[in-house]
């Protein structure tokens, strides 16, 4: 069954589009990175996913239901970013009771566990958190909730690197103990590559691309060497980047389109071939040129 | 997967346990309200007095109508109040949708208004106990009420506090949908204020107040008061259908 | 073992090779059950697709077997077909890589044969 399905998904806002005829489709019991750079579009897409936002064309189905003012969706599907509000009367340990008597499937005692462990004082305010630990207490919301869709929005922003880390293990080891959807929104693929299974890229409201990260890493390639020589091998192909180095030689990126030989070819003479990064490849092909910054300068 | 199924009714009953736990501060302002409104009736709604070469008397009469017309703009601006974005998005943290929403929060405004109409008539007497008190008990004199005409002013001020809350529920809407409604309807309704003082003969609010205030069948009152409210409610629930969460 | 992101050798490949470095090692013998995805994934903190897609390699190239409900065993000839690959594949890649570096750097046939004696003594010798 697909969790979230959707077909020419188009947001507007005043005259411009914030999504554009985005169409993908999340199969259940998935991790998904929502990876584009700022303002592509993600917060929006999720938040509509969430049913917080209308879509202004196409469709969108979240359990084959379109979110908007859908109880069901918002029964089963929980949204942590780290502008979520809560009421100021009620403190920490008492917003985490009301969090349970809501969610159906939420878990108390992990609730508890990792409250303790992030050493949270229970009589505390929410709203007198500082950013990084608001970030932390909701992503124990979002993880004790054990929502069929489970949506993190930048979950780790202000988050310290030890605390950035402790989430990445307890959502994957909640994940692997409660298999269920995630969809996970971040800038920096290098922190949450190894944690995903699919990636989904978007670029100003439009998909790049979506397909498994082992995938990803087999996408493109690297070479470089001399100008002249890098030039031929290029006629044809698909470059995702181009940069020079020194005054004869560049490294420039393409797409792998199967032909093994051709790269084996050009390793033979004098090229030479690396892998290249996700955090790389998906920073080329979400800028808005094929040479990046030097561009500006040049 | 399994989708879990939710009863719609089901999550307003949490909405609602969850609305009275955190909106506490909601009646520590109406305590804070009735205690203002105490001390200016202290000072009498009205006063006639005359006399002659031999004797002097004074004539104050004292009600509880100033705590009343207090509750009532209380119960006014909470309405608004819940209705602002801080408060509607507190309920998108947990399970929601605009159904529930609403249904909750007017149930949370008539359990307001129930507390409060009930604190209103306790403030009444608790200023005849003061006098008692304070001025030489015989020259007090109570309006003596049967328990019924008891029970009927205080469900009448229940609905008139209830009313009130529709009134800024629609408000408070309309402000989410617009802000320029901040400035556009205190101008209507001044400028409405106005325009019938200058008028000959006043109209429009004196039968507004009558059509409500001067009906002599309690039944009919309670009907005109609960369908004002309900449209009130109503237009509140259309008009924020499309309404968007944390744009 | 830490796993290595930025590696050229994706993430499933690295999980295939430590499996089969256990196998090698005699860690994990023949008919012995080999971890779960879940157990790797829990391990290595990586998703359990890429831990599967690792096993299934190893489950492609007959080191491991399926046991219908039971899970991934490790193959009676497992050990052979590893170093049999190993010596055809991963050893065949570097001594390719060692005869390109030598000619690029001019050293003649008899001289890197010599390096390789003396390396292969020496590592011999550390070993004993």
């Amino acid at each position: 069954m697909k969790v979230v399905e959707c077909k020419d998904l188009t947001k507007v806002y005043g005259r411009s589009n914030a999504l554009n005829n985005l169409s993908f489709s999340i199969e259940e019991n998935k991790i998904t990175g929502l990876i584009g750079r700022n303002g592509a579009g993600k917060t929006t897409l999720l938040k509509i996913m969430a049913g917080f936002l209308h879509h202004s064309s196409g469709e969108i189905k979240v359990f084959e239901e379109t979110p908007f003012n859908n109880l069901k969706v918002s029964a089963n599907s929980i949204f942590i970013d780290n502008e979520m509000s809560f009421p100021p009367a009620l403190s920490l340990k008492e917003l985490l009771i009301t969090a349970g008597s809501f969610y159906p499937y939420w878990d108390q005692k992990l609730a508890d566990r990792l409250f303790d462990y992030f050493s949270f004082n229970p009589n505390i305010r929410h709203g007198n958190l500082s950013k990084g630990m608001k970030s932390t207490f909701n992503m124990i919301v979002g993880l004790a909730a054990r929502c069929p869709l489970t949506i993190f929005d930048e979950p780790t922003s202000g988050m310290d690197s030890g605390v950035r880390k402790d989430f990445y293990r307890a959502v994957l080891k909640d994940y692997l103990a409660h298999p269920r959807s995630i969809i996970l929104s971040s800038h920096l693929v290098e922190e949450v590559e190894d944690l995903l299974e699919d990636i989904l890229l978007i670029k100003e409201g439009e998909k790049c691309l979506h397909m498994p990260v082992e995938d990803l890493k087999e996408y493109a390639v690297g070479i470089s060497g001399k100008t002249a020589i890098v030039d031929e091998v290029l006629s044809g192909k698909d470059i995702i980047f181009e940069q020079s180095i020194g005054t004869d030689s560049t490294y420039v990126v393409i797409k792998k389109d199967g032909s093994q030989k051709e790269l084996e070819k050009a390793e033979e003479s004098g090229l030479e071939l690396t892998a290249v990064s996700i955090d790389n490849l998906c920073l080329y092909l979400t800028s808005k040129t094929t040479g990046g910054i030097d561009h500006v300068f040049s | 997967m399994y989708l879990a199924e939710v009863n719609a009714w089901d999550i307003v009953k949490k909405q609602y346990q969850y609305k009275l736990q955190s909106y506490m501060g909601v009646f520590t302002s109406l305590i804070v309200i009735q205690i203002i409104a105490i001390l200016f009736s202290f000072n009498g709604t009205g006063m006639s007095g005359g006399g002659s070469s031999t004797f002097s008397y004074s004539l104050n009469y004292y009600s509880g109508s100033m705590i009343l017309i207090f509750t009532m703009i209380w119960g006014l601006i909470t309405a608004i109040i819940i209705t602002s974005k801080a408060y509607r998005y507190d309920d998108y943290s947990f399970i929601t949708n605009r159904g529930t929403t609403h249904t909750s929060n007017l149930l949370f405004l008539l359990s307001a208004s129930i507390f409060a109409g009930i604190t209103v008539l306790l403030c009444t007497h608790f200023i005849q106990v003061l006098y008692i008190y304070s001025v030489n008990s015989e020259s007090v004199m109570f309006e003596q009420l049967t328990i019924i005409q008891n029970l009927k002013g205080i469900s009448g001020t229940i609905l008139y506090i209830f009313f009130f809350t529709s009134i800024g529920y629609f408000i408070g809407s309309l402000i989410q949908i617009s802000r320029l409604f901040i400035f556009v309807l205190p101008v209507l309704f001044f400028g409405a204020v106005i325009a019938d003082g200058l008028g000959k003969e006043q109209s429009m609010i004196p039968h507004v107040i009558k059509f409500f205030g001067n009906e002599s069948s309690f039944g009919l009152f309670i009907l005109k008061i609960l369908a004002a409210s309900a449209l009130m409610y109503g237009f509140a629930i259309i008009i924020s259908k499309k309404l968007e969460v944390r744009p | 073992m830490i796993l290595n992101s930025n590696s050229i050798t994706p993430i499933y490949m690295q999980i295939a090779e430590w499996l089969e470095t256990e196998i090698i090692n005699e860690t994990i013998t023949s008919d012995e059950k080999i971890y779960s995805q879940y157990q790797l994934a829990e391990m290595f903190n990586i998703n359990p697709a890429t831990a599967a897609k690792g096993i299934n390699i190893l489950a492609d190239e007959n080191v491991l077997y399926k046991k219908r409900g039971l899970g991934m065993f490790v193959a009676t000839d497992a050990r052979e077909i590893i170093l049999k690959k190993r010596k055809s594949t991963k050893l065949h890649d570097m001594v390719h890589e060692l005869v390109k570096e030598a000619i690029q750097l001019q050293v003649s046939k008899e001289e890197l044969v010599n390096m390789i004696q003396q390396m292969h003594v020496k590592i011999k010798g550390e070993e004993q």
